[in-house]
């Protein structure tokens, strides 16, 4: 397959959100698989699962900030703990509606974090995220 | 809405604590008030020096005074041990005008005079320094005169007899209490309305979260179904759609913007007008996508350090950036904005131009008026401009206009550097 790369995640509690992330990725091949996870609590369980098969780790994670129980800092504050081997190979990019300042400074000044982008995701939004950044030097 | 309250909340602690803010703000207030007052007292003293040849005690005291008050601020710049020093301070001037004059009973009522200057700090406590030294004082001195020790100096009478001194230290006491009082019940009125603002502020914001998500997925649907059809017939609706989409979610951010400007205490923070410039032309890259995008021209000069309220001076240069991008002319072969940012130590002139359409003379004093629209075309909320005067004023800076129908506009601000 010839997407920019091969396996993406994105975690929102919104069906639509996720299904609209979902059909945008494949339109504009931007990934061969989607990983969609409905809470944080279930991508960082997924992603633990996942330390000893580096090759499906996801290279990319779009994460939603306002969902229930955990909310996207949360789940940056968890994958904190994750083991090397597992962060090494994901950037993260965060998708919201929040108009909160302190939401976009909270991101920014994540390490993790490479992006904050505005809801909705669309195929001109996901084209500049693939200018700004050479999938082949990330995914060492 | 019950995570985004949560989320909100955790946002308000992680904020720099709007709280501390306000309360530092009374305090910033309060402190230069404070050296006004003192610098009055010290005139006050030289100035009744000429009565009794009194020069050495009104410079000497007068002085002495100064220096305690402020080396305790200088040298406990954390703690409010100045505050106390100030009613002690306030105390000792009482006693150097009274002997000053000789003990005119009129210079008594500096001691009310203090006592009530005291109350801006909201902190009851402040008057018990005072009330000591004045119950010190007024016992000392008053016996003093009363058993007739040379110079000194309490009443013009020969002396006060006991009767009236317990009336005139009863009266005192009263005044005192009550400054106490009214200080105690403006602390607690603070507090509450403190609470109510940050309460109302997350509020606002979870409703405005949860009202525009829902319209974002609409949105991002929509261009998908967009792009899965070239009927030109749908791809109008879906451009209604969008429009009408994109005309609601302007409105709540109106809103919102409106809201947090009205409450939220004002930061002083550094900004980077280059870095806040180029976030907020590339998030109207995507906002205005029905519209052919303008040519942004940004040119901050002069790299000083300014400081001021960032969030409010996003909403002002959003609002009109945006402004300049809708009110476009569509027949100008170029249509451009240009930001042009010059800052001074003292204040920080921005000035945003545009080739677009104009506002007509005698509209241009409205356009700052709330729900005022020039026009039932424009897609605006009537709130924008409103919103931006609003937050100039909260910065203490000015905006003007300047507009010719067909040529363009341009809007002159000046902020003040903190």
């Amino acid at each position: 397959m010839n997407s920019q790369y091969k396996r993406v995640m994105v975690i929102d509690d919104t069906h639509v959100d996720r299904y609209i992330a979902q059909q945008n990725i494949r339109k504009c091949e931007f990934a061969d698989e989607v990983i969609l996870m409905e809470s944080a609590g279930e991508a960082i369980a997924y992603l633990n699962s996942l330390t000893e098969k580096n090759d499906e780790i996801p290279q990319m994670i779009f994460l939603d900030i306002c969902m229930p129980e955990k909310s996207g800092f949360d789940f940056l504050d968890e994958y904190d703990q994750l083991p090397e081997s597992v962060k090494r190979h994901s950037i993260i990019i965060m998708l919201s509606t929040s108009l909160n300042a302190d939401d976009h400074e909270r991101a920014k000044n994540n390490k993790y974090v490479m992006k904050f982008m505005n809801k909705p995701l669309n195929t001109d939004k996901l084209k500049d995220l693939l200018d700004q950044i050479d999938p082949k030097n990330k995914a060492a | 809405m019950a995570a985004n309250f949560q989320l909100a909340q955790s946002n308000m602690k992680n904020k720099g604590n709007a709280n501390d803010l306000f309360i530092l703000q009374i305090k910033t207030k309060s402190d230069k008030l404070i050296n006004y007052f003192l610098g009055a007292y010290f005139l006050i003293g030289l100035l009744l020096a000429g009565f009794y040849d009194t020069w050495l005690v009104a410079i000497g005291i007068g002085s002495l005074s100064l220096l305690a008050y402020y080396s305790t601020k200088v040298l406990f710049p954390k703690s409010n041990a100045y505050q106390y020093m100030l009613s002690v301070v306030i105390g000792i001037f009482m006693a150097q005008f009274i002997y000053q004059m000789h003990g005119l009973f009129e210079m008594h009522f500096f001691a009310f005079i203090g006592s009530a200057v005291l109350i801006t700090y909201q902190k009851w406590k402040l008057q018990i320094p005072l009330l000591l030294i004045v119950l010190v004082h007024h016992a000392a001195f008053g016996y003093s005169q009363f058993i007739g020790i040379d110079s000194v100096y309490f009443t013009q009478l020969d002396y006060m007899d006991l009767g009236t001194f317990i009336m005139h230290t009863i009266l005192a006491g009263i005044i005192f209490f009550i400054c106490g009082l009214w200080a105690y019940h403006f602390k607690k009125y603070s507090d509450i309305l403190l609470k109510t603002n940050s309460e109302l502020d997350k509020f606002v914001y979870s409703v405005s979260h949860d009202l525009r998500a829902p319209l974002a997925s609409i949105n991002g649907v929509i261009e998908l179904a967009e792009s899965d059809t070239s009927d030109p017939v749908l791809q109008e609706r879906f451009a209604l759609m969008k429009g009408s989409i994109h005309k609601l979610d302007s409105f709540i951010k109106d809103i919102l913007d409106y809201s947090r400007n009205a409450r939220v205490a004002v930061n002083n923070e550094q900004i980077n007008f280059q870095e806040m410039l180029t976030e907020i032309t590339g998030n109207l890259k995507y906002m205005e996508h029905h519209q052919r995008m303008v040519d942004i021209k940004i040119n901050v000069m002069n790299e000083l350090e300014f400081r001021s309220d960032r969030s409010r001076l996003n909403i002002v240069l959003n609002n009109l950036i945006s402004n300049a991008i809708r009110y476009q002319d569509p027949n100008a072969e170029n249509p451009y904005v240009d930001i042009r940012v010059d800052t001074s130590d003292t204040e920080t002139s921005i000035v945003i131009k545009d080739n677009g359409i104009g506002i007509q003379k005698e509209n241009q004093e409205k356009i700052f008026d709330m729900f005022y629209r020039v026009s039932n075309k424009t897609a605006g909320s009537g709130l924008g401009l409103y919103i931006v005067k609003e937050a100039v004023d909260t910065l203490n800076g000015r905006i003007e206009v300047e507009s010719e129908p067909g040529k363009g506009t341009s809007f002159n601000i000046r902020i003040p550097n903190n």
